[in-house]
């Protein structure tokens, strides 16, 4: 036994630089000095190596766990241990697996560090905040909603005008020819975006998008007209609708309008 | 052979005449001109166009259109809501109201009666509210929408039977994004049940995206929704956020589309700046 007042962790934090400079040549002074302590400090150092060793073997291997993963395997795992069969521990030796342990110290070290290691990566890893998964409630601010809607505003507004677009080539194209689709189709249609139109109406000014407003404005009183519509429309009332949307340009109204809204989606 | 000759000539006359009355007589003529008015939201010149007609022909068969047309120029005007909301209602009980315009009516009330309440007329809220029960589904789906808007959360509430009914039993993917939406701003948990009760096999269930600046503890920006909202929620992310992701080389939608196709859970994109973006797929 060492009769200098000397403890291990004194050593320790000698031989770790832990130490302030005038207690480092003090204890130097000593070592050089005392068989005793010099043996000490040898056991010591020696202990240390060892730790940085396995400190290198758990950092090799926390970095080889897949970590995004490994909450799904240990429940994967423990769902699947629990649909086995119980076994029977034995009962002479219930600290057996314990035992195993004791028998490889580094292998003991190892376990040990991988557990600290998981934990302090555990908690790395869940900075900076916590993982929602068990947060299954639906939830998104006013703010995030309105630009949703925004969104939405500009991707029907486009999808209106394309659809407009088609049903007044067809009301035109069928003046053209003397015939062509059938009016109460043409109704259903125009009917159908009417009522799109309403949801349109309150979003379009909510979000101040003018330009598209006054174009889906005017197609509207359009397919209010279109919609009336309950036999053949007569060849003199197309081409009415149809001087009325060339001289007011409005199919290129609508195009300029679409790659506008095109270019903000 | 003269007199053929002029029996003839007066008939043609009289066809042409007739034919030119059918074509534009002077209540038509002066109806025409009105919607021309409406059309170009010339409100008060169309207004008093179509005023003219209701005083000076009130058997024509477009004294009754004229009222919805006024309605509109009501509406348009500013300021006279309240009359505007008594001719489209007058315009609704005319027996030869047409159906197209009776839904536009109807609508434009809704419309009005939810300005009118969010500017302090409480009882307004009511034309929207009896709307609810509506025959007609695209009246009754309207004042839902509408009703989900309105800033008192608990007569917005009621609007929340009609729009889960709508996500249970629309397919029309534009209403079902608005229902969906106006579910998730008034009531969440409705929004949850009515997705839980009709699961889409084989895709996600939820979307969940996290934002963090450098250092917070809480996240910056949270969002749960439903998967079916996923492409409309990336679309909505803030367009710097997007905007510095596509610097670093990530499209959102392609990630996110990778990811449920893939079926991993989670991604987590750490920035230059240290901000960290966390996106579950559940």
């Amino acid at each position: 036994m060492n009769k200098c007042a000397l403890t291990k962790a004194e050593w320790a934090d000698f031989l770790s630089g832990d130490l302030e400079e005038e207690r480092r040549k003090t204890m130097a002074e000593h070592i050089d000095k005392c068989p005793d302590c010099r043996a000490e400090a040898g056991q010591v150092e020696r202990l240390l190596k060892e730790t940085a060793a396995v400190k290198a073997e758990i950092r090799q291997a926390v970095a080889s766990v897949n970590w995004e993963a490994l909450p799904a395997t240990i429940a994967d795992r423990a769902f699947a241990a629990s649909r086995k069969p119980e076994r029977a521990l034995p009962a002479a030796r219930p600290w057996g697996w314990f035992a195993a342990l004791r028998m490889k110290p580094a292998l003991a070290g190892l376990a040990a560090g991988l557990v600290v290691g998981a934990a302090a990566m555990y908690f790395a890893l869940k900075a900076p905040g916590p993982r929602p998964g068990q947060d299954t409630g639906y939830y998104a601010s006013g703010e995030f909603l309105d630009r949703a809607e925004l969104t939405m505003a500009r991707r029907n507004t486009l999808d209106y005008l394309e659809k407009s677009q088609y049903v007044l080539l067809d009301v035109f194209e069928s003046a053209g020819e003397g015939g062509g689709t059938p009016a109460p189709f043409r109704s259903e249609q125009a009917r159908d975006l009417l009522s799109k139109k309403k949801y349109l109406n309150a979003q379009l000014e909510r979000f101040q998008m003018a330009k598209a407003k006054a174009i889906c404005d005017q197609i509207e009183m359009l397919f209010l007209e279109l919609a009336q519509i309950s036999d053949v429309l007569p060849a003199a009332e197309l081409g009415r609708i149809r001087g009325f949307v060339e001289e007011r340009q409005l199919l290129l109204k609508i195009n300029l309008v679409k790659k506008e809204l095109q270019s903000e989606i | 052979m003269k007199k053929l000759t002029v029996l003839i000539g007066l008939f043609v006359v009289l066809s042409l005449g007739s034919g030119l009355y059918a074509q534009t007589t002077p209540d038509e003529s002066l109806f025409r001109e009105a919607k021309l008015l409406v059309y170009d939201k010339s409100w008060a010149a169309a207004l008093i166009k179509l005023d003219d007609l209701r005083e000076k022909f009130p058997d024509s068969p477009y004294a009754g259109q004229a009222l919805f047309y006024k309605g509109e120029c009501l509406s348009g005007l500013g300021g006279r809501e309240r009359d505007a909301l008594r001719a489209y209602k007058d315009y609704i009980r005319l027996a030869d109201a047409k159906p197209s315009l009776v839904e536009e009516s109807e609508g434009s009330i809704i419309d009005l009666a939810f300005g009118l309440y969010e500017s302090g007329d409480v009882p307004a809220i009511g034309d929207i509210e009896r709307r609810l029960g509506h025959d007609n589904k695209v009246i009754r789906y309207y004042a839902a929408y509408k009703l989900s808007l309105v800033s008192d959360k608990k007569a917005a509430a009621k609007a929340v039977p009609i729009l889960s009914r709508i996500i249970e039993t629309e397919k029309d993917p534009e209403l079902l994004d608005r229902a969906r939406i106006a579910l998730l701003r008034i009531s969440p948990e409705s929004l949850k049940s009515v997705e839980d009760r009709k699961p889409a096999p084989g895709s996600p269930r939820m979307l969940k995206i996290r934002i963090w600046d450098k250092g917070s503890k809480e996240p910056v920006f949270s969002l749960n929704i439903p998967w079916a909202l996923a492409d409309l929620a990336l679309g909505a992310l803030d367009e710097d956020d997007r905007a510095e992701l596509r610097k670093k080389g990530y499209d959102l939608n392609k990630i996110v589309n990778e990811l449920a196709k893939s079926k991993e859970s989670i991604l987590r994109i750490v920035g230059d700046d240290g901000s960290v973006i966390e996106i579950w797929i559940e």
